[in-house]
């Protein structure tokens, strides 16, 4: 028998006429967020099997839609409960989760089952999902088997099992990326895919209310929200292309946040001491990416000599105030126990660099350089740098302007070397080295490089079921593509700055996600 | 006149389609919409599937044949973004940006006209040069600085008008400003130029000789003379309504037309850029057409020259 002394009871009692009056009155109004990003979206589309731009849609998405396992956005973007309450390793193919009871939908159903079924099946891999959005659910799902409903219960079925066809240790990873989010089945059925691309029903703490690409999106409060109560009765999302427009609509008070803000333009904000900057390093490395068939770059000394030569603290210092940090390869610290420690980018180095220029033979020769106007933060300052650093050592990198990624891929011109950035979408080696520079990543599918021992191994970390074996495998890689056969050269950690009122206490999260739910205000 | 009307609309087609085929091989030939609407990082597998979906797979002219197809029973396609009707797309971004460029306009032609004049009939007086001086800095400073100055002053210092955006009455104020300073200096300077030779002219001193009231010399036999130039430029910014206020629209995120054409030209959306050009073409044509009949009757020996 459960016994209630004084002390709980009279505690009990002070809980509940806190909560009275909320509830016999009704809750405080709330005040509506203008937030100013440079861009809602690229496709024209909410999907994020469609929309996968970093930069945009990732910014806010997560208010929409959520994953069965999140990330904590507030702290180190561990995996954390979310539309699953606990999960499970079955096998090396299966995890098994709790779905969290009595979730509302944006359509006011209760989030079930089958939600996750239709979402991890027709969804993703069929149904009237265009033919390109499914090749983007394979690259996310490349071996899902199915979806099983395990157990029922009082409330409906509430335990499910992801099993793969072949072993993978980046499930539960890959369960709380972008792709994996869960909608309502029901709304997108009846909807069909096109126009449910342009108003999902999720479960995020708000639902779309209206879109009016390239200009705004209107998000409102999802009162029945299973984090609690949203902070803001509605966020409008304003595509505000210019970066000075967006820091000046926040100045005058037109906006109550705005995204996007470069490092240049962190100290003049924060002259108004309403105001705040906030944010820093994010998932995602700016690097150079190398072509080895170009002449000069068929020996490898050669693109390794370019990694020696840049200075990348002093990039961060003087293009980034110091505000990011050079990483530790192309790995994060959220990897948790796959990152390999002590592994550093090849350390600035010049007279390592001409050495090794010296014995590849290079004497000179013109080695093109791709890049876009500014499309990454600080692109044209760093790229002026690097080329200045290059020519410190004897490199002779010429800067050749782009306007589209078809004319920086464009083979009818030598091309040697390019600016890219690579995200980790879940927290393995595999969302980045091997999505990226394996044998089906954008850089080989691109014929820029290609490695047989990288290739071989690439399965082996993708499908490995010993995870000592595969954290050895990644940091062979790491050997690969940044010493031994350079794929690329990491520059430095992205970093993602809003500008904020400083009265909302707002917090910022290590991601490009502003967290507008209850947990992007809570206390530290 | 049915033979100069047909002249006119024949050399207008002509125009227009070369402007489509131009901007078609153009947009075709320097980038490929599924990379740049899907993103470099896509699959491969994803990439071969929008050009797939779009018909992008196909040879240039056989796509081009195919839109022409098209177009020629009114359909001028969908959005690869998001695969509405490029016509509606573009249709409901029209009143935002007429909502800048009319008002500007009228901005224009009532300030740029007047004081063009006024600095003509004071040549050399202060007057004139503050005028001319004036023009100078509006035409020469760009329009997106001008705006951004603007905000500066008028929305962050002062706080008397919104920085952009398009959610009171008084969102249009320093987007229109800014587009009509520009337009206004450069009537100011082309009514000068034409009033001051018109001015020189032997019939002026005849009227004058002949005691004709001045004000009536240059209402009369100045003014409508010097009209012609002044007219050519009026109808050049009459044509570049829908269009002419990209680099405004982008600083002061107004959802115009120049804004989706931007968009759209930098993913290669190529429906939604030919509609626009085409829509721009024609309106351009019409005015072109419209100021050469007004030449007609500016000038009546432009009537017979025909």
């Amino acid at each position: 028998m459960v016994e209630i002394g004084r002390r709980a009871a009279l505690s009990g009692l002070g809980v509940a006429a806190a909560a009275l009056p909320r509830v016999a009155i009704g809750q405080p109004a709330r005040p509506t967020l203008t937030v100013a990003v440079q861009k809602i979206a690229n496709t024209g589309t909410l999907d994020p099997l469609r929309e996968q731009s970093s930069n945009a849609s990732e910014r806010y998405f997560g208010l929409i839609a959520e994953t069965v396992i999140g990330r904590d956005q507030q702290r180190d973007l561990r995996r954390v409960p979310a539309l699953a309450t606990a999960w499970r390793r079955v096998d090396a193919r299966t995890v098994e989760l709790d779905l969290r009871p009595d979730v509302a939908m944006h359509d006011g159903r209760t989030m079930t089952a089958d939600d996750l079924v239709w979402c991890f099946g027709p969804r993703l891999f069929g149904g009237d999902t265009p033919a390109d959005a499914q090749a983007v659910g394979r690259r996310y799902w490349p071996s899902l088997e199915r979806v099983e409903v395990v157990s029922g219960g009082g409330g409906g079925p509430r335990t499910v099992r992801f099993v793969n066809r072949t072993p993978d240790l980046t499930m539960e990873g890959r369960l709380a990326a972008g792709g994996s989010q869960v909608f309502s089945a029901a709304a997108h059925q009846a909807a069909g895919w096109a126009a449910a691309a342009r108003k999902p029903i999720g479960t995020g703490p708000y639902k779309v209310a209206g879109w009016r690409p390239d200009v705004e999106l209107m998000l409102e409060a999802h009162d029945g929200y299973w984090g609690g109560r949203p902070p803001f009765a509605a966020v409008r999302v304003l595509e505000v292309p210019e970066a000075a427009a967006r820091a000046d609509g926040l100045r005058s008070g037109l906006y109550g946040m705005a995204s996007d803000i470069g490092p240049d333009q962190i100290q003049d904000i924060e002259r108004d001491r309403r105001l705040v900057v906030l944010g820093g390093p994010v998932p995602n490395h700016r690097i150079v990416v190398f072509d080895s068939k170009h002449p000069q770059l068929k020996d490898p000394r050669v693109r390794l000599a370019m990694a020696h030569a840049i200075d990348g603290q002093a990039i961060v210092d003087g293009l980034w105030a110091g505000r990011t940090v050079v990483p530790a390869g192309l790995q994060w610290d959220f990897y948790g126990p796959m990152k390999v420690e002590g592994w550093t980018v090849p350390r600035f180095d010049p007279a390592r660099a001409r050495t090794l220029l010296a014995d590849a033979g290079y004497k000179g020769a013109p080695i093109p350089y791709r890049i876009r106007n500014n499309y990454y933060t600080a692109e044209n300052a760093t790229a002026q740098v690097l080329v200045e650093m290059w020519k410190q050592v004897g490199i002779n990198a010429e800067i050749e302007m782009k306007e589209n990624w078809s004319q920086v891929l464009d083979t009818s011109r030598p091309r040697a070397a390019r600016d890219w950035s690579n995200s980790a979408t879940f927290d393995d080696p595999v969302s980045s080295i091997v999505n990226q520079h394996g044998p089906n990543g954008a850089q080989q599918t691109n014929g820029e490089w290609t490695n047989a021992e990288m290739n071989r191994l690439s399965p082996l970390l993708e499908g490995g079921e010993d995870a000592g074996e595969r954290k050895r495998v990644f940091a062979r890689m790491l050997e690969i593509c940044e010493r031994e056969d350079p794929a690329y050269l990491v520059l430095n950690q992205n970093a993602s700055f809003t500008a904020v009122r400083r009265d909302l206490g707002w917090r910022a999260s290590p991601s490009f996600f502003l967290d507008l739910s209850p947990k992007g205000f809570a206390p530290a | 006149m049915i033979r100069f009307f047909a002249l006119r609309a024949g050399r207008a087609l002509l125009t227009i389609g070369l402007v489509v085929t131009f901007a078609f091989v153009v947009l075709r030939l320097s980038g490929d919409p599924a990379m740049l609407i899907l993103n470099v990082d896509a699959p491969a597998e994803a990439i071969a599937a929008f050009r797939k979906a779009w018909g992008l797979d196909q040879p240039v002219w056989v796509q081009y044949l195919e839109y022409v197809r098209h177009v020629a029973v009114g359909d001028l396609g969908q959005s690869m973004r998001d695969g509405r009707p490029a016509a509606a797309l573009v249709w409901e971004r029209v009143p935002a940006t007429l909502q800048l460029t009319i008002p500007a306009l009228l901005i224009k032609v009532c300030v740029g006209v007047p004081a063009g004049v006024y600095a003509a009939l004071h040549r050399g007086s202060w007057i004139d040069r503050a005028v001319m001086a004036a023009a100078v800095a509006g035409f020469t400073v760009p329009s997106f600085v001008l705006g951004l100055v603007l905000v500066l002053v008028f929305a962050v210092q002062l706080g008397w008008l919104p920085s952009g955006g398009q959610d009171s009455w008084l969102s249009p104020v320093l987007p229109v400003i800014t587009l009509g300073v520009g337009g206004a200096a450069i009537l100011a300077r082309f009514t000068r130029s034409a009033m001051l030779e018109v001015l020189g002219q032997p019939y002026i001193r005849t009227a004058q000789a002949k005691g004709v009231p001045w004000a009536a010399v240059v209402r009369g036999h100045a003014a409508p003379n010097a009209a012609i130039p002044t007219v050519t430029i009026i109808g050049f910014m009459v044509g570049s309504l829908l269009a002419g206020a990209v680099v405004v629209e982008s600083v002061f995120s107004w959802p115009g037309v120049g804004r989706l054409l931007v968009v759209a030209v930098s993913n290669r959306d190529l429906a939604v850029v030919q509609t626009i050009l085409l829509l721009v073409a024609c309106t351009m044509v019409t005015a072109n057409l419209v100021v050469d009949l007004l030449y007609g009757v500016l000038d009546p020996r432009l009537r017979s020259a025909r």
